[in-house]
């Protein structure tokens, strides 16, 4: 349905996205994944035709979108990361106003709305002006214009970032439900592995500009087939245990959190004796050695050596 | 569409209390002040100038005018006589200078004394007088001479002026200067062998009184005027701000996905800049039409100029519209506000009469489009019709226009992401 081919965008010297190959089905929902700064706005920025590649093309239904973006334009429904409301003006002005622009009128704009605003939970706020929504409802509504005039597509960058766990999850929900009933086809990009995990069927990975790996859930984990994951947890953390655990040759990647060290070893490699010990000589109280199920965090930490919200 | 934007301009501009305030309020509370503290208080029926003037007559003027008669008798038929003394009241120059400086007109801003000869001394060392006027002895008789006989005599009017008014000095010159332009084409008519008594006594009255006709503008009017233009320059950056906040918040990109195109948009920018000029002007006219009873002659010569001013607001607002988008930064509509918009209304003249100030500073006043519209009210107000400021409408349109077509050229071709 929509492919990008060799895409490259070029600011001066520095390339926010190089050589990005992707296609996406009708019907699934594909996850753009990566940290800040990977590069994966300026992507689909370039997908939506807003920005124009400095090589490569974008292409819909085998048409370039880039010579002629209207037909895409018309199907395609985007949510920006910014909240793209007018604050002043209320829920229903704001959905009155942007399904304007998208051609809808009279009774039939007035039904989109008030469906708009049932499937996004906002029917008894419609009257209130959006600034004195919650975060959570103001992304709502953000998506809630994008589905205005009933979009083939939704383009979501990082719908959920700054907000509770409760509007959170129903925005999560609302997403897979457009796409169960509707069969709607979403892009979903994010810096959030387990929201990626939920929704998505197939996953890219992007990190400064480039794909480093793509492919379902279950076949991006197991580029970690030869490797395992172990959380352990601590009072208070060490530099010393750090510092020894990275010089120890059994463990390839070391990260650290709070109070917790998460370190990649063969699968194979039997290091708990060999964690215990290095706890008891640099003086740390440990409160647990996990051996984990290898997420698509420990996937990128593998394949980057960095953690997604370094 | 266009209707939609401005509509949600309309709501986001009624929304924000703080901006209503300083777009609406701000300016009538200027006007209050600037009038009261730089005008001649709010009377509106008070001229910002009032000029003194003595008058002394050497000779009575119906004793010249007697003498006139019984020589003419001598060199002239009777029948002759006999016309020009039923026409001597139209002739006799001082009645008439008399006449017209006793208008209701000219007393709005002269205020003429009657003086004996012998107080000359004391007016002269009188600095609030403006100019002392004189007729020389056998000055009636001898303009009427020249009337009937095509004498190349040219009688003047003695008149001294207090250099210390120079405003007022001028404005008294002009006012004489025309007043002897009268009698000298009265001398001419003469010299044709046209009838005296055919001159209509109304049209000569008219020009004399063209002076007068530009009426003075209270200083209440003219801030009016003053605050109102410069304050809707700040309207053109209010829009261009919102616009530069569309795209901020990727509400444009929504706008261009929506298959809008830029063009619509930047339609709507520009209607809504000239849409909510309008309104602006008329809420601050019509709250000194009220409050101070200022008023302009001909309403649709108004309208035309009201209008003519809010399409180069529009155009303006597109043009910062543009630049913020071009530049990727709303500096150019902060510095606009700031700066550029205090500087333009020093210069078109809305804090002091650019009048008053050389011909060059006046030349660039009006190039400025608040300058423009600030000249083309005064002159309305002062009872002028459209005809008198065609080139200020027709600068302000092409500043429109030409602010439109350089929009144009700086509005981004796609959308402003990344």
């Amino acid at each position: 349905m929509i492919e990008l081919v060799d895409l490259t965008k070029k600011f001066k010297q520095m390339y926010a996205v190089k050589n990005l190959n992707m296609f996406i089905e009708r019907g699934e929902i594909v996850g753009l994944l990566g940290p800040n700064g990977a590069g994966k706005s300026t992507a689909i920025s370039m997908l939506s035709s807003l920005v124009e590649p400095t090589s490569g093309d974008v292409r819909f239904e085998n048409n370039s979108i880039l010579k002629k973006p209207a037909p895409f334009r018309k199907v395609v429904g985007m949510v920006p990361q910014n909240i793209a409301l007018y604050t002043d003006l209320t829920a229903e002005e704001n959905l009155l106003f942007f399904g304007r622009i998208y051609r809808l009128h009279g009774k039939e704009l007035e039904r989109k709305v008030d469906e708009v605003l049932e499937q996004i939970g906002l029917t008894d706020r419609r009257k209130d002006v959006v600034k004195k929504f919650s975060g959570g409802m103001q992304r709502r509504l953000n998506i809630g214009v994008a589905m205005l005039h009933d979009p083939e597509v939704l383009i979501m960058d990082e719908p959920t970032v700054g907000i509770d766990p409760q509007s959170r999850n129903y925005i999560l929900e609302t997403v897979k439900r457009l796409n169960e009933d509707r069969n709607m086809t979403v892009l979903y990009t994010s810096h959030y592995m387990e929201e990626v995990e939920f929704l998505c069927d197939r996953i890219y990975i992007m990190d400064k500009g480039n794909l480093i790996a793509s492919g379902t859930k279950d076949e991006i984990k197991q580029i970690l087939s030869s490797e395992k994951t172990i959380s352990i947890t601590m009072e208070r953390l060490n530099d010393e245990f750090v510092e020894v655990l990275k010089q120890n040759p059994q463990v390839n990647r070391v990260t650290t959190g709070e109070k917790e060290v998460t370190i990649l070893v063969p699968r194979d490699a039997n290091v708990f004796s060999e964690i215990i010990r290095l706890a008891e000589s640099t003086g740390i109280e440990l409160n647990s050695v996990d051996n984990k199920t290898p997420t698509l965090e420990d996937v990128f930490l593998h394949l980057t050596g960095r953690a997604l919200r370094d | 569409m266009i209707w939609h934007i401005i509509k949600k301009q309309g709501l986001l501009f009624w929304r924000n209390k703080q901006q209503l305030i300083l777009l609406i309020a701000l300016p009538i509370i200027l006007i209050a002040i600037l009038g009261a503290a730089l005008g001649s208080g709010f009377d509106n029926e008070s001229s910002p100038i009032k000029m003194k003037v003595a008058f002394i007559e050497q000779v009575e003027e119906q004793d010249q005018i007697e003498q006139f008669l019984t020589d003419l008798q001598e060199q002239v038929p009777s029948g002759v006589v006999d016309e020009i003394k039923s026409n001597i009241d139209m002739m006799a120059p001082i009645t008439n200078i008399k006449a017209v400086l006793e208008s209701e007109e000219v007393k709005e801003f002269l205020e003429i004394t009657y003086m004996d000869p012998s107080e000359k001394s004391v007016i002269v060392d009188d600095e609030s007088y403006t100019a002392i006027v004189e007729v020389p002895e056998g000055f009636s008789y001898d303009v009427l001479e020249s009337m009937v006989f095509n004498n190349v005599i040219s009688p003047t009017l003695l008149i001294t002026y207090n250099e210390e008014q120079q405003v007022g000095t001028s404005i008294v010159s002009s006012f004489f200067t025309q007043f002897q332009e009268q009698l000298t084409l009265g001398t001419f008519l003469g010299e044709k062998g046209i009838d005296l008594s055919a001159i209509d006594y109304q049209e000569v009255n008219g020009e004399v009184i063209s002076i007068n006709e530009q009426k003075p503008v209270s200083a209440s009017a003219y801030y009016t005027i003053g605050m109102t233009v410069m304050n809707v320059l700040f309207l053109a950056g209010a829009v261009g701000y919102y616009a530069y906040y569309e795209k901020e918040i990727n509400v444009f990109n929504r706008i261009i996905m929506a298959n809008i195109s830029r063009w619509v948009y930047f339609s709507g920018v520009l209607a809504s800049g000239t849409i909510f000029a309008f309104i602006q002007s008329l809420i601050i006219f019509g709250f000194s039409w009220l409050v101070y009873g200022i008023r302009f002659p001909d309403i649709l010569d108004f309208l035309v100029v009201t209008v003519a001013y809010s399409f180069a607001i529009g155009g303006l607002a597109v043009l910062l519209s543009a630049l913020n988008y071009r530049l990727n930064s709303e500096t150019i509509t902060n510095f606009f506000m700031n700066i550029i918009a205090t500087l333009l209304a020093v210069l078109g003249g809305s804090f002091y009469p650019i009048g008053d100030f050389s011909s060059l500073f006046q030349t660039l006043g009006n190039m400025t489009p608040n300058g423009a519209g600030l000249t083309a009210y005064l002159t309305l107000l002062r009872g002028e019709g459209i005809a008198g400021i065609s080139d200020n409408l027709m600068y302000l349109v092409i500043f429109a226009l030409m602010t439109v077509v350089v929009a144009a050229l700086c509005f981004p071709k796609r959308g402003v992401s990344a």
